[in-house]
């Protein structure tokens, strides 16, 4: 037992009874902040109790309250909540409906606050950001909306896992994605799938339309509260809910879409492919004539010899690779990336809610349905469900709540971009291959390569997923100043997946293949605590938050691959008969964790923060069995001073500055421990040494100093904010190489740190705002800034094709290779980089160096939003900047045959032919190639701007509808990813390393993202 | 005062889930310590899985020996870099294939080691044969690193000779001040694995279930130490031994001593493979890469066939009949190269032969020849040899040299990962390079070099 935060608990208790309890009553008047207008129907409730009251039709309302009540909240549908402190008995209280609000309410750890009086970095999206987005999880819609919140999904497959950090990576080996929290309780988001395939993204069972707003907290200040796994950020979700005294609303949402790929690469066709073929072959016997390598007498017969070598040699030929077919003529001009994507993919949403609720009951229920094809063939993502957020009032001073959703969701799936089988790989194949076999008629089988067409036809791999997510509450006011919370949550995920690989396919090896896995992961949490905020007079404000939470996760999962089937026609484990290996596992871990929070205001300028949170984790070695994680933060509201309280232009300025501590504990279940993994030799099973046992193994370690300044001008026209930060991570999780020799080759030891700084800047101006045109504009930008500090010295390598460090001194995922300077023009030859500094044609003497990084410093958005009168604009840009791409399939595509026979990328053509040619393609040929290696050459600037989101929509005249008894009718056409800038020759957003720590901005014939088109209707009553 | 209760609720409420015990989480896919006799020898079965993965003789044991001998044995068509890399001697001291014969190797020995230090937790009366099992399992490890990491024994010097670091104790907890070996000399690893194997042969047993040591595995890798020693004597006695326990009989054809089930007849050691047990079938595991990956016909076969057979082999072959020059077939690799691949290596999940009976004859046959004087075991090298022959349908050979040897050697044991040791023993040049270069030997792996700095690089990386 821990006895501290006991304690801490019984002082509270003494304390409260100072105050003793009144009644006061207040009344007041709620109006539009923009026209003025009285507000009738809105709801005000007294802090934390249950008291509630309504505004008459005048926009008045009087209310009865203990006269310790702190806060009033006002809320009202289609505005921005406001919490309002009670100072005297008469208010004035101003809506307004957008989101930008100084007292807009935003969500934060066990708690809300306003605004106003946050002392931390806390970005929030609402829930039109993340609406009707064409993506199966809300991630993806947030991309660059929120700064410093770098959100990347790899491809343009869908149900992949998506990449994001906040602040920048701030681990090596541990997991750097941040912490998910819906509705309070911290849900799965890592992966339960196939652990051969790329990772999936557990978080596309959060329908995206249920989301009222997606809180993201930044700095230690907002997030120390969540301690040991708050390291890479946490954010919260909170689904939508019900108000009280709301007639009921229905919305019905319903969009179609048709995507297509938004950027392609460009590959030769079959008569550029004859030509570049005949081409190789002659620059191979110019390279021997020149170099006077086989004394050949004339280029006819060195032509001839080289047409033979590569007979003998690869023991192809284009009348193999046409399979007979009349290439010289180009009978067959098979465009393979054409087959490789669905065309005018479809995607289908249906959304139907009611929320409404009585002065006992809020309510908001919801149903959804929908299917999307991604644009790549055989990967289809299908989801249905509804959720439930209900919470009724026994009494005034108890509130019984449950938030549930459940879901059931199907992802097909294609194999990972390293495979043969996989659809993204058929471009390697000649466009003089036919796609069915001239003889048979059949799909062709005598390819190049396995012809992925075969697994896009005879494989399947699905996985269903079947999910629940929950929690139950009761909140009682204790006294008007005291309220105690108990939460108890579930997150239930079982996730069945079933792939088959059928006997022609090149995955099913001749004789068939299936393998399926069961997952289960269930995540049981209860959270309780006391907010305690009393009444301390005008000039003193005070709220604070004491409690324990407890989680624990189990997750089993069971795999079975089995082989040998009689047929393609039964595509699960009964129709294999060998079984070839099966086993099942079990997992648990949970943490024990106490935490307090406090917040003070002195005369509600100066404000003042501390939290501190105590985790224990089963994660831990025994001898760091807790850590503690502290943050202190202040905030000053220079526009209430008097310099500034009469300023015309500033109306809100707040500089805020914050220090904290948090952890990350995705340092594996059971990294401490010595363990023997069980062998299988056939009749002898036994045991073999895995893992040294590490005691003293813990969480790493970030503390985080952040400033800030939050203002608003011209009566909140511009309204943003600016921070700086410095992160620095210590205690890294490592693997620290040790000698063999002991048996082991590992010991995972706290060591080492990295930091991140940078800087985010969000500013939202309304530029017109006239009786029926409307202009307002929202950019933010953020800067990042990577180093690895210490490692022990060790060089830690990822990547794919080219290759990528953590190495001390450099930014984490930093690029490393030779280095390519261009091609000599007098013989074609690729040079680099050499030791000496100078150019060298000899890629084994070229120096390795760094070549740049897959991290993009600088990323942003800018939104633009037009309205006049029904009808709505908006163009959301978004940018990153600084960052490299590599194309790891350019030593396949793009080496003018050296690596046989591949489909070449048309800019090959423009290879270097003849001494004197300025071009920046060395010399082609099947043995006489340069420039194939990997080496800068296929690395590139990675800088983009896209047209995320382009959309119209009109509301219908208020006039219509009620005739047809709705509430509101709006059409809408939305488009997204329209318009890419970028130097890339591909799609810039692809990442076939997906979430990885330092590999990243890998393109292996990844698919690119989809440019989707929607059309919408959104209808209330 | 009445608020007292509802706070004291919710602090029992509070409490409840506030107990530290629930922290303490055992993993249930793992065990966390060795605590009895049955925990000793399942550790000694593990050994028998880390000899059947693909760093030992599940691949590359054998394989990279062929790959590193001379090439007019098998040629590498595959694209993986690492062994192309082996297959032009060009490979670096980054080499991924060095590295992982040597962790798994140093995995087998630490296994090995644990059980010898906890053999007191076993039964009394099967302490003795489990410490020999681990010995031979000890044994083996080193003279397979001794073979791919050194300079080979005939190329003299061998006091002063690096050999391997010679680790004989657990590591339990890792201290980075002791756990970092030097190596020791060649001549110190060969006297270990002598006393290892000397150790195994004399307390094992002469049968054993599921294909485990026996005595004459042991005396098998015995003979096998003795001849690259050029200690011809040991070599001839320890083979005769294993000759005539009777306990081993050449299958009746040639292609009967492959791709079986269990062991043959004629197997004195062999790694046991099932579908659920294996090697590798897709990157790695030797049949992976033996096996065509579709035969003539174009089907699918499911292997690599990235190893084919060199047209050169075929001029080792003395007789037309001789059935092993035919034990070959047409197919085409993964990328489409044609070429012909060996039938040695043809199914997954097949006995993978270690030490035949065949090796034995001609190991007897060759140290009575070189020795010299009363053959051991009483049959002449010629007898031997034509055991051998005759077997495979070959016509007698009479007067036998010891070039004869090397050139049956190479016809019977061909692919099976014995001509790169024997042309080392015997000074005899691989292909164009001298039997002693160092582009015969594996590079330390560059890691193990940069984390202990005792270790010295072999020359030539």
């Amino acid at each position: 037992m821990r006895f501290k935060f006991s304690f801490l608990i019984v002082l509270l208790i003494s304390v409260l009874h100072v105050f003793a309890q009144q009644t006061k009553t207040v009344t007041g008047k709620v109006t539009d902040a923009k026209t003025g207008e009285a507000l009738p129907g809105v709801t005000i409730k007294a802090g934390n109790s249950n008291i509630l009251t309504q505004t008459t039709a005048d926009g008045n309302f009087s209310i009865n309250i203990p006269s310790a009540t702190p806060t009033l909240i006002f809320s009202f549908v289609g505005y921005a909540d406001a919490e309002v402190a009670v100072t005297g008995t008469a208010m004035d209280v101003k809506l307004t409906t957008s989101e930008k609000s100084l007292n807009e309410v935003v969500v934060v750890g066990y708690g809300q606050a306003v605004k106003r009086d946050i002392t931390g970095s806390i970005s929030k999206i609402t829930t039109k950001d993340v609406r009707d987005f064409p993506a199966p999880s809300f991630e993806s819609a947030i991309q660059n909306k929120a700064p410093g919140v770098v959100v990347e999904s790899g491809s343009g497959k869908l149900g992949q896992g998506i990449k994001i950090r906040i602040r920048g990576t701030s681990s090596i080996s541990a997991n750097s994605q941040p912490l998910y929290v819906v509705d309070g309780l911290p849900v799965t988001s890592t992966t339960l799938s196939d652990p051969t395939n790329d990772p999936t993204d557990p978080l596309v069972d959060i329908n995206p339309n249920d989301i009222e707003s997606v809180e993201i907290l930044k700095d230690a200040s907002a997030s120390a509260i969540y301690g040991a796994r708050a390291a890479n950020g946490v954010v919260l979700i909170t689904t939508k809910k019900g108000h009280n005294n709301q007639k009921t609303v229905f919305e019905l949402d319903a969009n179609t879409g048709i995507s297509n790929p938004a950027r392609l690469r460009h590959f030769l066709n079959a008569q550029q492919y004859v030509d570049f073929y005949n081409q190789a072959v002659k620059s191979d016997a110019e390279y021997d004539i020149a170099n006077d390598l086989s004394g050949f007498n004339s280029l006819n017969q060195a032509i001839n010899y080289y047409n033979k070598k590569i007979y003998a040699v690869y023991g192809l030929t284009l009348d193999q690779l046409a399979n007979g077919t009349d290439w010289k003529n180009n009978k067959v001009n098979t465009n393979w990336q054409s087959l490789l994507y669905n065309h005018d993919a479809p995607s289908n949403q249906i959304n139907l809610s009611a929320t409404g609720g009585d002065d006992k009951t809020r309510f908001f229920v919801s149903g959804f349905y929908n299917t999307q094809d991604a644009i790549v063939i055989n990967n289809k993502f299908y989801r249905y469900g509804g959720r439930l957020n209900l919470e009724h009032n026994p009494t005034e001073k108890l509130s019984i709540g449950i938030n549930i959703s459940v879901d059931r969701s199907q992802l097909n799936r294609v194999t990972t971009d390293n495979a043969f089988s996989t659809p993204g790989q058929l471009v390697a194949q000649p466009p003089i291959t036919p796609l069915y076999d001239p003889e048979t008629g059949e799909l062709n089988s005598n390819t190049l390569y396995p012809n992925g067409l075969f697994d896009a036809k005879y494989n399947s791999d699905k996985q269903v997923t079947n999910r629940t997510i929950g929690n139950v509450y009761a909140n009682y006011t204790l006294l008007p100043s005291l309220a105690f919370r108990s939460e108890f949550g579930a997150d239930i995920l079982n996730l069945y997946q079933e792939a088959f690989q059928g006997k022609q396919t090149t995955d099913g090896a001749g004789i068939g293949k299936a393998n399926t896995i069961i997952s289960q992961a269930t995540t049981y949490n209860t959270n309780n605590y006391f907010t305690y905020t009393p009444n301390l007079g005008e000039k003193n404000k005070l709220s604070a938050v004491v409690g324990m939470s407890y989680l624990q996760n189990d997750s089993k999962q069971s795999l079975t691959n089995a082989e040998q089937t009689p047929s393609d026609k039964i595509k699960n484990l009964s129709g294999t008969t060998s079984i070839t290996f099966a086993t099942s596992t079990d997992d648990r871990y949970n943490f024990l964790s106490y935490f307090l929070r406090a917040n003070y205001a002195f005369n509600d300028k100066y404000l003042f923060s501390a939290s501190i949170r105590d985790d224990g984790s089963s994660r831990f070695g025994p001898n760091n069995r807790y850590g503690l994680f502290p943050s202190v933060s202040g905030g000053w509201i220079l526009s209430d001073e008097n310099f500034l309280k009469n300023s015309k232009f500033v109306n809100f300025l707040k500089i805020r500055a914050s220090w904290g501590l948090t952890g990350n504990a995705e340092i594996g279940n059971f990294s401490y421990f010595n363990l023997y993994n069980v062998s299988n030799y056939p009749d002898l099973p036994g045991y073999i040494p895995s893992q040294l046992p590490n005691p003293d193994l813990k969480w790493e370690k970030t503390a985080q100093t952040d400033a800030g300044i939050d203002f608003g001008f011209l009566n909140s026209r511009i309204t943003g904010e600016f921070d700086v930060y410095y992160k620095k991570t210590s205690d890294l999780l490592l693997n620290i190489n040790v000698p063999s020799t002991t048996g082991y080759t590992i010991l995972t030891k706290n060591l080492g740190n990295m930091n991140n700084k940078g800087f985010e800047a969000g500013i939202t101006s309304t530029n017109i705002d006239s009786k029926n045109f409307k202009w307002t504009t929202t950019f933010n930008a953020a800067y990042n800034k990577n180093k690895v500090l210490n490692i022990g010295g060790q060089i830690i390598e990822g990547g794919f094709g080219l290759t990528q460090r953590a190495v001390e001194g450099e930014p984490i995922g930093e690029f490393y290779g030779q280095k390519f300077l261009g091609v000599d023009p007098q013989t074609g030859d690729a040079q680099y980089l050499g030791e000496d500094g100078k150019p060298t044609t000899d890629y084994d003497a070229a120096a390795r160096v760094v070549l740049g990084n897959s991290n993009p410093t600088w990323t942003g958005g800018l939104t633009n939003t037009f309205s006049y009168k029904g009808f709505d604009l908006s163009f959301f840009f978004s940018f990153v900047t600084g960052n490299k791409i590599y194309n790891a399939a350019g030593i396949y595509q793009s080496t003018g045959f050296w690596n046989g026979f591949d489909n070449e990328t048309t800019d090959m053509l423009n290879s270097w032919k003849k001494p004197g040619d300025i071009t920046n393609i060395p010399r082609i040929g099947f043995w006489s190639g340069s420039g194939y290696q990997n080496s800068s050459r296929f690395l590139y600037n990675g800088d983009y701007i896209r047209l995320k989101t382009a959309s119209i929509g009109y509301t219908l005249p208020n006039a219509l509808i009620k005739k047809m008894h709705f509430t509101s009718v709006r059409v809408y056409v939305s488009g997204y990813n329209l318009i890419t800038i970028t130097k890339y020759p591909g799609d810039p957003e692809v990442n076939t390393e997906t979430i990885a720590n330092i590999g990243g901005g890998q393109d292996f014939y990844t698919i690119p993202q989809a440019r989707t088109f929607t059309f919408g209707l959104n209808v209330r009553f | 005062m009445k608020y007292i209760k509802y706070l004291l609720g919710a602090l029992v409420f509070t409490a409840v889930f506030s107990c530290n015990k629930k922290l303490d989480v055992l993993p249930q896919n793992n065990v966390t310590s060795i605590q009895n006799g049955d925990d000793v020898k399942a550790l000694l079965f593990g050994g028998y899985s880390l000899m059947q993965s693909a760093s030992a003789f599940g691949e590359q044991y054998i394989f990279i020996s062929d790959l590193l001998a001379s090439d007019n044995q098998l040629d590498f068509v595959g694209t993986f870099t690492d062994y192309k890399d082996i297959s032009f001697k060009q490979q670096t001291k980054e080499s991924g294939i060095a590295t992982t014969i040597w962790e798994n190797s140093y995995l087998l020995i630490e296994n090995m080691n644990i059980v010898l230090d906890k053999i007191s937790l076993v039964d009394e009366s099967e302490q003795k044969e489990v410490a020999a099992e681990a010995k031979f399992m000890r044994g083996v490890a080193y003279y397979e690193l001794i073979n791919y990491f050194a300079k080979p024994y005939s190329a003299g010097n061998t006091s002063s000779t690096d050999g391997v670091p010679l680790v004989l104790q657990p590591t339990y907890n890792y201290d980075s001040t002791k756990n970092k070996p030097s190596r020791a000399s060649v001549e110190d690893v060969y006297n270990q694995i002598i006393s290892d194997l000397t150790d195994a042969a004399k307390d094992l047993p002469g049968f054993a279930d599921n294909a485990r040591a026996t005595s004459y595995s042991a005396e098998a890798f015995l003979a096998r130490v003795y001849l690259n020693k050029g200690d011809y004597t040991n070599a001839a006695t320890a083979a005769n031994d294993v000759i005539q326990s009777g306990n081993y009989n050449l299958t009746s054809t040639f292609n009967q001593a492959f791709n079986n089930p269990s062991n043959s007849t004629e197997d004195i050691f062999g790694i046991q493979n099932t579908a659920q047990s294996n090697a590798g079938t897709t990157d790695n595991g030797i049949v992976t890469f033996y096996r065509y990956a579709y035969d003539a016909d174009g089907n699918n076969q499911g292997g690599r066939g990235d190893a084919q057979v060199d047209q050169n082999y075929f001029n080792a072959f003395d007789d037309p009949n001789d059935f092993r020059a035919n034990f070959f077939t047409q197919g085409y690799s993964i990328s489409g190269n044609p070429g012909i691949y060996t039938l040695k290596w043809l199914t997954f999940y097949r006995v993978v032969p270690v030490v035949r009976l065949a090796e034995m004859y001609l190991t007897r046959g060759e140290a009575n020849l070189r020795k010299g004087g009363a053959p051991i075991g009483g049959v002449t090298p010629e007898e031997d040899i034509n055991t051998v022959r005759e077997r495979a349908g070959a016509s007698d050979l009479s007067d036998v040299t010891g070039s004869d040897f090397v050139d049956e050697r190479f016809r019977e044991l061909g692919f099976e990962g014995d001509r790169l040791w024997t042309l080392k023993r015997l000074k005899l040049d691989v292909g164009d390079y001298a039997f002693d270069a160092p582009e015969l030997v594996l590079p330390i792996p560059q890691r193990e070099i940069d984390v202990n700095s005792n270790l010295t690089q072999n020359e030539g990386y």
